[in-house]
């Protein structure tokens, strides 16, 4: 009687199991990627602004510019640099290109540097881009993502744009996913430069 | 290397022969039914016992009266042997001789012991000319029809199952040799017509409609896993070709036996009468399934591994994926069927029948005419 | 899995003890019994019945397969979106009544979830009791051998010189020495009989292969939060870090994020295709072969290796595989100043899988110059249209529409690259421009001009990572070895009974055989061998003897 119970109990139980399980996995396994054809992904637009002490160490990386100038983002150690991932082929990066270029403008008396980091292009289309949309900043020639590829393990640096914020000491201090507005990063800016 | 076109032809003209002589062992068999000895007990391998004995028997196999019974005495008299019975010599057709031997005579004092079958080549000749003669013919056949698959594998340089039409020569040749086994085991001669027949059916066609020159693979199918899936696959079909037949059997003969018990028809000595009961068609079809579900199962999974490897992932839902997981199901609902009451008998036997069609369709139409990343039949 | 059936019957009306495998009790047809406590223990007990019965395993199961068959003749969401938008543009008005139905994505549908779980929650409802059972049927002895044995299906019988009891004896040490499992008659038992048993590993058998069929899916859930899938098209001579913005496509199980993928970087050093130029299959590909050179990791040394199609590259935790190929012709577009404003390879799309004809676009943005193309590897005219006669580039053509004017990129809405929005540009005058390699085309009004400077190729990589697939591979083969066990080994049951012979001295034993499913067959040669083995052990005497069987 006592032994039919608990094979009653252990039955109930492994069923029940397999149907919590199949449940969770039914509805977790529902795909959250983005399952596009489009060979670029066009962000949500939402930011994040790190505390101090809260702060990623920005990968360091030494590259070429598109013009054939070395960069390395440690010698700008001691300044904010704003640091964005674009691509000529990115409709988002096109839009956002001329705040970005005005905002380099304002910010620039204040220590801010803006820095880009050209993906998935050949140096000729960067340039044509650089020239129409009218950045006058260098941006470093990264076509094979593999600075993305760094930035990426300690930020959510997961789409193109992307726009990093690094502060003085060289960590990340806020990140905006997404195509930038202007009122975004000038309260991200004032934020960072504000604090020491 | 390439395709050696000498050894290609060969290998067509061995495939004809065969067809040929598989023809005439169509005929032989037909031949068995229209004018063979009605008798097979002696071919079924009885003890001979006094005839005493077989009155005895006799009585008792009558007042047993289960259908089973019955039909287990008249499959004696048309020669399916299941190895255990001790029947009697010369037993008519009249449903003497129940399965159940040496009941009640516990204190008689004789031994009766289920008997032990007479060995094959013996029983063979026993069955009669016409058996002799078809069985000849079948084998050679099957000789033919091997050179014609092995050369054409020489011929190509790789396992010669690469595109439709060398599958289903492979598979032909599977199912008569695994339908020559079944027949010689249970001496089921009756068998015969129905399973080369349709071997030389399907043969017939893979020469004419599905017809595909010997020609290297493309890139995906160079791969040794070519020699295990597809090998897999090729058996399991041949093998669940053999237990369609025997179900489409079924299902006449059990409706020809309905319409009998029902007074409907005659129970004569014609073709249906010769064949094998339902009870034993039925349990021939359930063996047969149970050796191909495995071999079936092997072969998905191995075309899993096969599809990682090429791929990138071990399923997919592709449609021949699909449809052989299909297959699978149904034939493993065959297997519940089985076991579960109401459904054994007739329903068992439709759905593998489905089962069987899914597979056909997933061979002859999905892999040929729905995209998919399977598009390799060579056909059209 | 309830197995009514009715040898009971008989046995009873003999009165015997059920000798018969026949499971008691739980027809699934009975009404619910008014046993525990109240009526609703009864319903919910008469639906666990239900659930747990054959019959429902079996209609579930045809529902699981019925339910596969949509999931195969439409088009599916997940392996071909562009197949069910094409679906939709010929089928306007059923289109959306499958896709209301989750036609287009039936294997993620939660009514085939409700099938498929379903039918796990059947199997779990009956393997569990029956795991139970067979622990117990270990632990029980086999029955009582009944009086009759020849109502058995299988039964013999022979004279012995040996007193039944020590008939009966000799041939429980037969049977014992062939592991089967011994009862004899308890001491108040009157007369002489063995009951053996043998063949429990094939229930065994039959639970492993269940139960392994839900590791099976237990491996593919854990595949679907822990793996991933992505793809990336590369150009010879481009490089690559796996890394999230690189890839093409990128479908991640629900707990993955980004910093998962493996930190690999690939270059595609050359991809090479070749293809049979005579015979019958002219223009068949014969081999592909892409070699990339990769780091496993940022600083690790680089290696070498041939991707084929058969053949991926492994590198840390995921395989890199080549699935598919195609054409970029190399453009270089200078705007109207003269400078330089687009100069790449310019992945095109096979629009035939055989000839490789191609089509593309170019979008200049910055010289305000977009072009739709047509490229075709081995150019040959057919009627005045451009058509491809062979996959290789022997001869290789584009053929180009141009437009100029905005092409709506800068205003930030994504696009694609393989499309073109002429709305609000202008087609440039002149019939699509037939170009060789190394041609330069001067558009008119100066705006510009496009260069044809060469043919590179592309490949498309997979990069995936499955943990559930070593685990279901492991399931796959135990479902495999308990099947094979299930099939191959047969519970059977053997009894031998002796009672004294009629002339007095001696005894006439007999032995009765029964098999539960015999899924292979043999029982009955097992047991003419085992029959012909005990009366060979008895020493029968001479004159009353039968000729024996062969």
């Amino acid at each position: 009687m006592f032994r039919a119970k608990r094979r009653t109990v252990v039955t109930m139980a492994s069923v029940a199991a397999v149907l919590l399980a199949g449940a969770l996995v039914v509805t977790l396994t529902e795909g959250s990627g983005q399952a596009s054809g489009v060979t670029y992904v066009g962000g949500d637009n939402s930011q994040q602004v790190y505390a101090a002490g809260h702060r990623a160490l920005a990968p360091d990386f030494t590259g070429t510019s598109l013009t054939g100038t070395p960069i390395r983002l440690a010698s700008y150690r001691g300044k904010v640099v704003v640091l964005n991932f674009w691509g000529s082929w990115c409709a988002p990066c096109r839009a956002e290109g001329p705040t970005l270029a005005v905002l380099s403008e304002q910010y620039r008396s204040k220590g801010v540097s803006f820095l880009g980091d050209d993906v998935g292009d050949t140096t000729a289309n960067a340039l044509a881009f650089t020239r129409d949309i009218g950045i006058g900043y260098p941006s470093v020639n990264d076509a094979s993502y593999s600075i993305v590829q760094d930035f990426s393990r300690v930020a959510s640096v997961g789409y193109t744009p992307t726009t990093v914020v690094i502060d003085q000491t060289g960590h990340i201090a806020g990140l905006v996913i997404g195509k930038i507005s202007y009122q975004s990063m000038t309260t991200i800016l004032n934020d960072v430069t504000a604090s020491r | 290397m390439s395709v050696n076109l000498g050894l290609a032809q060969v290998s067509g003209d061995f495939l004809v022969a065969a067809i040929v002589i598989y023809s005439l062992a169509v005929i032989g068999f037909a031949g068995d039914f229209a004018f063979g000895r009605p008798r097979r007990a002696a071919a079924a391998g009885a003890t001979v016992a006094s005839g005493e004995r077989a009155a005895q028997l006799a009585t008792v196999g009558a007042a047993q009266g289960t259908a089973l019974g019955a039909s287990a005495g008249a499959a004696e008299a048309s020669g399916v042997a299941d190895g255990a019975q001790a029947v009697p010599a010369g037993a008519g057709t009249g449903g003497t001789g129940s399965g159940d031997a040496g009941s009640g005579d516990a204190g008689s004092g004789d031994a009766v012991l289920p008997a032990r079958q007479v060995p094959a080549l013996r029983a063979i000749w026993e069955a009669g000319p016409w058996v002799r003669a078809a069985v000849a013919f079948s084998a050679l056949g099957i000789l033919l029809h091997v050179v014609a698959v092995v050369t054409r594998g020489f011929a190509v340089h790789r396992a010669p199952w690469g595109n439709m039409y060398e599958f289903v020569t492979a598979l032909t040749c599977v199912a008569a040799i695994f339908f020559c086994y079944v027949m010689v085991r249970y001496r089921a001669w009756a068998l015969g017509v129905f399973v080369m027949g349709a071997v030389v059916v399907a043969l017939g066609l893979a020469e004419t409609v599905i017809y595909t020159a010997a020609g290297p693979l493309v890139p995906a199918l160079q791969s040794y896993w070519l020699s295990i899936h597809v090998t897999a696959m090729t058996l399991a079909t041949g093998i669940f070709f053999v237990a369609a037949v025997l179900g489409v059997m079924y299902l006449v003969t059990d409706r020809y036996r309905a319409r009998v018990a029902a007074g409907k028809a005659q129970p004569g000595n014609g073709l249906l009468a010769r064949i094998p009961s339902p009870a034993q068609l039925d349990k021939l079809t359930y063996r047969t399934v149970v050796f191909g579900f495995p071999v079936w199962t092997f072969g998905v999974i191995a075309g899993a591994i096969w599809a990682d490897q090429a791929w990138g992932r071990y399923w997919g839902w592709d449609p021949v994926e699909t449809w052989a997981f299909i297959t699978w199901v149904l034939y493993a609902c065959y297997l519940h069927a089985r076991a579960t009451a109401g459904w054994r008998g007739r329903r068992s036997h439709y759905i593998q029948l489905l089962g069987f069609a899914s597979l056909t369709f997933n061979m002859l139409v999905v892999q040929v005419f729905i995209t998919g990343m399977h598009s390799y039949a060579g056909v059209g | 899995m309830t197995d009514v059936h009715t040898p009971r019957e008989q046995a009873a009306a003999e009165g015997e003890e059920t000798v018969s495998f026949g499971i008691a009790g739980t027809d699934p047809d009975a009404t619910p019994a008014s046993t525990g406590t109240g009526p609703s223990a009864g319903w919910l007990r008469w639906g666990w019945r239900q659930l747990t019965s054959m019959r429902t395993a079996l209609v579930l199961l045809f529902l699981l397969a019925l339910g596969s068959v949509p999931g195969s003749v439409l088009p599916q969401q997940g392996s071909d979106p562009a197949a069910v938008q094409q679906y939709y543009a010929s089928h306007p008005a059923l289109a959306p009544w499958l896709n209301h139905l989750g036609l287009f994505n039936v294997f993620a549908a939660p009514w085939f979830a409700a099938i498929y779980l379903l039918l796990f929650t059947s199997l779990v409802g009956c393997v569990v009791p029956r795991t139970f059972k067979l622990a117990g049927s270990a632990r029980t002895p086999p029955p009582r051998a009944p009086r009759n044995l020849g109502r058995l299906p299988h039964s013999a019988s022979f004279p012995s010189s040996l007193a039944p009891g020590a008939a009966v004896d000799a041939a429980a040490a037969m049977l014992g020495g062939q592991r089967f499992r011994l009862r004899r008659p308890a001491s108040g038992d009157s007369g002489h009989w063995v009951s053996a048993e043998k063949g429990y590993l094939r229930e065994a058998g039959n639970l492993l292969f269940h139960l392994a069929l839900l590791g099976v899916l237990v491996s593919i859930a854990l595949g679907g939060l822990f793996g991933y899938k992505a793809d990336k098209l590369l150009v010879e001579g481009q490089a690559f870090s796996d890394t999230m913005p690189a890839l093409d496509e990128f479908h991640p199980g629900r707990l993955v994020s980004g910093s998962d993928l493996a930190p690999f970087s690939l270059t595609l050093d050359r991809f090479s295709a070749s293809y049979l130029t005579s015979g019958d299959s002219r223009g068949q590909p014969s081999d592909f072969n892409a070699s990339v050179t990769y780091s496993p990791s940022p600083g690790a040394p680089s290696r070498t290796y041939n991707i084929r199609i058969n053949d991926p590259l492994s590198v840390d935790s995921a395989k890199v595989y080549l699935i598919g190929h195609g054409y970029a012709p190399v453009f270089r577009v200078t705007d109207s100043h003269g400078n330089v404003a687009y100069d790449e390879a310019t992945p095109f799309i096979p629009a035939n899988t055989g000839t490789f004809l191609s089509d593309g676009v170019v979008k200049a943005s910055d010289a305000s110059l977009g072009f739709m193309g047509v490229f075709v590897p081995t150019a040959v005219s057919v009627g005045g249209t451009l058509e491809s006669a062979f996959p290789a580039p022997d001869f290789p053509a584009v053929s180009l529409i141009g437009y100029s004017g905005n092409l709506g990129m800068n205003s930030g809405i994504p696009q694609s690259v393989y499309q073109l929005n002429t709305a609000g540009m202008t087609k440039i005058s002149g019939s699509p421009r037939l170009m060789l390699p190394g041609q330069t085309w001067t558009l008119p009004g100066g705006r510009g001009a496009i260069t044809f400077v060469g043919v590179k190729q592309w490949v498309s990589l997979a990069i995936t990572y499955d943990p559930g697939q070593v685990p279901a591979l492991v399931c796959g083969m135990l479902a495999l070895g308990g099947l094979l066990v299930s099939f191959l080994v047969r519970r059977r049951r053997v009894f031998v009974r002796a009672v004294p012979a009629a002339s007095g001295s001696g005894s006439v034993v007999t032995v009765g055989g029964l098999a539960r499913t015999d899924a292979s067959g043999g029982f009955e040669e097992e047991f003419a061998e085992l029959a012909a083995e005990l009366a060979a052990q008895q020493k029968p005497e001479p004159n009353n003897q039968s000729e024996a069987g062969a």
